[in-house]
């Protein structure tokens, strides 16, 4: 892709910028789609509501990162997040999951929330300003959401056996994928250089784990040891690809029409 | 304050949850006062809430005031021009 001039960045920074917001952009698009799969089957009525906004607030999220992103690439924000292939999106291998039941959601909820709210501290202090002021703000809404994760945690590990072994489950299968959230950009380097990103992917990653693992541990016993890896945003799955047929669905099957 | 509605909860905190999904997504409140059911106390006897007695002198309408507040008006607009 092309990228518009920003004043304080060379081209090899602002292709990086680009990178990280279509990163940024596309885990938020993609887990409010799978968390949408909720809606009118949660647990309760509440519940129902509440996980449907939630799963809302994060397309938001994502609308606003792929505006900035457009902006930048001289692009359409409708273009990037409903016209591209399945193969084309940059969501962390976390998010490759279909939404399964719901002790797997909310430990991926978990999980994604935790390290999302390592991730927006980083950027608040990013020098590319938009991001920084748009990752604060982001941040004020992300904060209620991990609170909503945190009580759901709690009230599956402290419940009977069967919820505590579901989630327990979850958090063992998804914790490998969940280091991808970290998973290296291309142009990293050049974004650390910049101060676009404070520090480099795996130091977020060593931070979230440092904060995780002693939540999680004394439901899952002893999480191995994971990082981050190359293809971690890259590696797509079936069940994403089935995920992606749904939210394309409507927007290609009229592609000239005008929303 | 205005009651906005109710929610079913197992805790209080999932009930803040659920009131701020159910009562605040949109931006419409500014606050919200989140109470167990079982914290409520209620009031309901007609005798206290609709005494049988005539109220209308305790609404404002109770007043008919027109007629004097145009004679009002008057004295001041002629205190003026004299």
């Amino acid at each position: 892709m092309t990228v518009r001039f920003v004043p304080q960045l060379d081209l090899a920074q602002r292709e990086a910028l680009a990178e990280l917001l279509l990163s940024l952009a596309d885990d938020e698009f993609v887990i409010g789609f799978w968390d949408s799969e909720w809606t009118g089957i949660a647990p309760m009525l509440e519940e129902d509501v509440a996980t449907s906004s939630i799963a809302q607030d994060e397309i938001g999220h994502a609308k606003a990162l792929y505006e900035m992103l457009a902006e930048l690439t001289d692009d359409d924000a409708d273009r990037i997040a409903y016209g591209r292939a399945a193969e084309d999106f940059r969501h962390a291998a976390l998010l490759n999951h279909a939404r399964r039941d719901w002790a797997f959601s909310v430990a991926r909820r978990y999980l994604y929330e935790t390290a999302d709210a390592v991730r927006l501290t980083a950027l608040a202090a990013s020098t590319y300003e938009p991001l920084a002021m748009l990752a604060g703000k982001m941040r004020r809404e992300e904060t209620y959401h991990l609170l909503h994760a945190d009580a759901w945690l709690r009230r599956l590990a402290d419940g009977a056996a069967e919820p505590r072994e579901r989630l327990a489950s979850a958090l063992r299968t998804l914790w490998a994928d969940a280091q991808e959230l970290f998973a290296p950009l291309d142009g990293e380097a050049a974004l650390v250089r910049a101060g676009v990103l404070r520090e480099p992917m795996h130091a977020l990653d060593t931070e979230w784990q440092g904060q995780v693992r002693r939540r999680l541990e004394p439901i899952t016993g002893e999480l191995p040891a994971a990082a981050p890896t190359a293809d971690g945003r890259t590696r797509r799955t079936d069940e994403f690809a089935w995920l992606h047929g749904e939210f394309t669905s409507v927007a290609s099957s009229e592609e000239a029409a005008i929303w | 304050m205005i009651h906005a509605g109710n929610v079913n909860a197992p805790d209080e905190e999932l009930a803040m949850h659920y009131a701020r999904e159910f009562y605040g997504r949109r931006g419409e409140s500014h606050r919200l006062w989140i109470v167990a059911r079982d914290a409520i106390s209620e009031l309901d006897d007609p005798d206290l809430l609709k005494p049988p007695f005539d109220r209308s002198h305790k609404k404002p309408g109770g007043y008919i005031i027109k007629h004097k507040l145009e004679a009002a008006k008057a004295r001041a607009a002629s205190e003026a021009g004299e």
